[in-house]
């Protein structure tokens, strides 16, 4: 194939020159371009490969074309044959062309079957994430159920001493309550601050008062609804433990949030 | 001639139109030529433009598959980046 193509060629070059007059100058252009086409598709080793019998029939128009180019009046003729070796090395070059893409459409369409599973794998984590993260919600707020309803308490640790601010350590025990709140749209709740008997009553009632404002009022800058909260502030009434120690002390510094039943019905006030 | 109209036919199959594909054009002008010849007895034009048509029908086939495969390996190259994307910011979530 090679060879033949090779000598060919030269056959070509020496030709030329003296086919001037043989078959005219219409047909001498034809017959060289198609040899030029030609001789680019039988060097490309893609084409070689993927489209050898287009490249073999360029090959046989192009020899006829330069065989009938050496008799007389026979330029109509060369120009034919041109015009099919060219048009069959134009077809091996789009048939080598198609094919490579298709090669590469297959490499493609592994990554893009690779990557899928990845994001698909990448997707189905952060679903499982979210339902832990849920079910730790639901623990959290799986709250003792007294006679007074459902009962949630904040531990001392979330306030510092004597302060009425939220530590920003409750911020995601407040978030699961405001999310609480909004899946469960008609549950109202009363908040109610409770202290140890250190101090003075006074102080200790307004400090319970004002610690359970705080925990509302965050409720409320996260889009809970205010009439939705009762505040109550009990200071050291209703202790859970003893104050004779500083842990029944701890536990009794607490905010309490009481949850309404589903249909808003808060049990009354102490 | 019969080579012709099955090439024709073919091209058109995968969809190449003489308003899309130059060759298309060509080749159904040369094969309408072609019938003419054989109508005048003109057997040597007859077969050469036939001969030509065949080849023009093909080479328009091979170009219109050729943009399919085009087409192909765009949608999947946008695939792959937009699967990429989302990847990332899936990573820096």
């Amino acid at each position: 194939m090679s060879l033949k193509s090779n000598a060919l060629g030269i056959l070509l070059l020496a030709g030329c020159a003296s086919l001037y007059g043989c078959a005219g100058q219409h047909s001498e252009a034809a017959l060289q371009q198609a040899g030029v086409d030609f001789q680019k598709v039988k060097e490309d080793s893609n084409v070689l490969r993927i489209a050898p019998k287009d490249v073999i029939r360029a090959g046989e128009s192009l020899a006829r074309a330069d065989r009938l180019s050496t008799y007389w009046g026979s330029g109509a003729d060369v120009v034919h044959y041109a015009y099919l070796s060219q048009r069959y090395s134009e077809i091996a070059r789009e048939h080598t062309n198609q094919a490579l893409n298709e090669e590469r459409a297959a490499k493609l369409e592994l990554e893009r079957q690779r990557l899928q599973l990845a994001l698909r794998e990448s997707k189905l984590l952060s679903v499982q994430q979210q339902g832990k993260w849920l079910e730790e919600q639901i623990e959290a707020l799986a709250t003792t159920q007294t006679d007074r309803g459902l009962v949630m308490t904040l531990g001392d640790v979330l306030f510092d001493t004597g302060q009425a601010e939220l530590k920003n350590s409750a911020n995601r025990v407040v978030l699961k309550i405001v999310q609480f709140l909004q899946l469960n749209p008609k549950r109202v709740v009363r908040i109610e601050g409770y202290t140890d008997s250190t101090g003075g009553k006074q102080e200790n009632l307004k400090l319970s008062r004002d610690r359970a404002q705080s925990v509302a009022d965050v409720l409320v800058d996260l889009g809970i609804d205010e009439k939705r909260i009762q505040v109550e502030g009990y200071g050291d009434q209703f202790p859970v433990d003893a104050n004779a120690s500083e842990r029944g002390r701890a536990q009794n510094r607490r905010v309490e949030i009481v949850f309404s039943d589903e249909k808003g019905q808060l049990g009354a006030a102490r | 001639m019969r080579l012709t109209e099955q090439a024709i036919v073919q091209a058109k199959a995968v969809g190449a139109t003489a308003d899309e594909v130059p060759e298309m054009q060509l080749a159904e002008t040369k094969y309408n030529r072609a019938k003419g010849s054989m109508a005048d007895e003109s057997y040597r034009n007859a077969r050469m433009r036939a001969e030509q048509a065949e080849l023009d029908a093909r080479l328009a086939e091979a170009k219109v598959l050729t943009k399919k495969s085009e087409e192909q390996l765009n949608v999947l190259n946008t695939r792959i980046v937009r699967l990429r994307k989302q990847l990332q910011l899936g990573e820096a979530q």
